[in-house]
């Protein structure tokens, strides 16, 4: 994985297995791997995959189980409160930008839509 | 987490020249922490004291409250260039050398790392590439088993896929509570992998700082962070 050395690598490891989630490729109740297989994989130290870990179990995300490691939630309240809090954050991005363009939301729409019909159509060929 | 390191008032000269003027920095256990500066600016002298290797330096060095060199050497792994071993010799013969000499030295633990950075220890330390001599130098250093670990430029003129490697056995074998101090002076190297950064500038330690606080705090990259210390600077002197 490819990080950006301007944002906090924890932060960075904390969206990366949100997007694990909401794509389930980790699934509910899935054990995710230990620390350790993560450091290596991830190429990052292992304080700071803990760092991560321990916000998401906080979060409520990740569950730990004692002596067994820690599992994505079951809890489905939780699993869409996850993505669609990631989503906005996506939105409230892509909004504060044309805002300083000033866009209104109105022609933010209307851009919006145009350009996803755009891609419907480089789908269809 | 507890300190392994403390240095306090730490100033070395050699032949009456000033290497190092008060430096003061400490490290916490169980971290890896990366030591840059620019070449010449003291971070091989400062792992030589640290290590016990040098002597003669006033102020205080103290490992897990140990502060005589003697008692220091026992207790890090700091790794050596190999330059007093005879290049003819195979590196299995090399590291039975290492393993009679130091008794924290672990045989398994060294064919694990041997093992996992693919190197054929029958082979002549005289015939290995730059970046299959700098793996040998990283398994003996690590199969050492100590509270700190120092590596001196373990990636200095290395091809990319032993850099991999080399970083991935660090992750991989560290144990949980030991620490690692690594030296650089390519920051790119490494900088996912450091908890803390300490920067040697004219001398003197001028940043001790964690990793991640330097990108939440600053919003910058270590490397950028390290080219604004040295060419910027909090200090002119």
């Amino acid at each position: 994985m490819k990080f950006d050395d301007k944002i906090p690598i924890y932060y960075q490891i904390k969206q990366y297995i949100y997007r694990e989630i909401i794509i389930e490729e980790l699934k509910p109740g899935q054990q995710i791997p230990a620390i350790r297989q993560l450091a290596v994989s991830l190429t990052v130290n292992v304080n700071t995959i803990q760092r991560a870990l321990s916000e998401l179990i906080d979060e409520g995300v990740l569950v730990t189980q004692r002596g067994k490691g820690n599992f994505v939630t079951t809890n489905t309240r939780t699993l869409v409160k996850l993505k669609n809090d990631v989503v906005e954050a996506q939105v409230r991005e892509l909004y504060d930008q044309l805002s300083a363009l000033n866009i209104s939301p109105d022609e933010m729409l209307l851009y919006l839509k145009t350009y996803i019909n755009s891609r419907k159509e480089v789908h269809h060929d | 987490m507890t300190e392994i390191l403390s240095i306090n008032n730490l100033s070395y000269k050699r032949n009456l020249t000033s290497i190092l003027k008060q430096v003061n920095c400490s490290a916490e256990s169980g971290s890896i922490i990366g030591l840059l500066g620019a070449n010449g600016a003291g971070k091989t002298t400062l792992m030589r004291l640290i290590s016990g290797a040098a002597k003669g330096f006033h102020g205080e060095i103290s490992i897990n409250g140990n502060t005589q060199d003697i008692e220091r050497k026992q207790l890090v792994s700091f790794s050596h260039q190999l330059d007093g071993v005879n290049s003819h010799d195979r590196m299995e013969k090399i590291a039975e050398f290492y393993q009679a000499v130091y008794p924290d030295f672990s045989e398994s633990a060294f064919k694990r790392l041997a093992e996992f950075l693919e190197l054929d220890l029958h082979q002549r330390l005289g015939n290995l590439s730059k970046g299959n001599r700098m793996k040998f130098i990283i398994a003996i250093t690590l199969s050492r088993q100590v509270q700190l670990y120092l590596l001196d430029e373990p990636f200095d003129g290395i091809d990319s896929m032993s850099r991999k490697k080399i970083i991935a056995s660090i992750l991989q074998w560290k144990p949980v509570d030991a620490t690692i101090l690594i030296s650089d002076h390519h920051v790119d190297d490494v900088a996912n992998i450091l908890d803390a950064v300490l920067i040697i500038k004219d001398k003197k330690m001028v940043v001790s700082e964690k990793a991640d606080k330097i990108r939440e705090e600053y919003g910058q990259s270590i490397e950028d962070y390290y080219e604004s210390i040295y060419t910027g600077g909090k200090e002119n002197d």
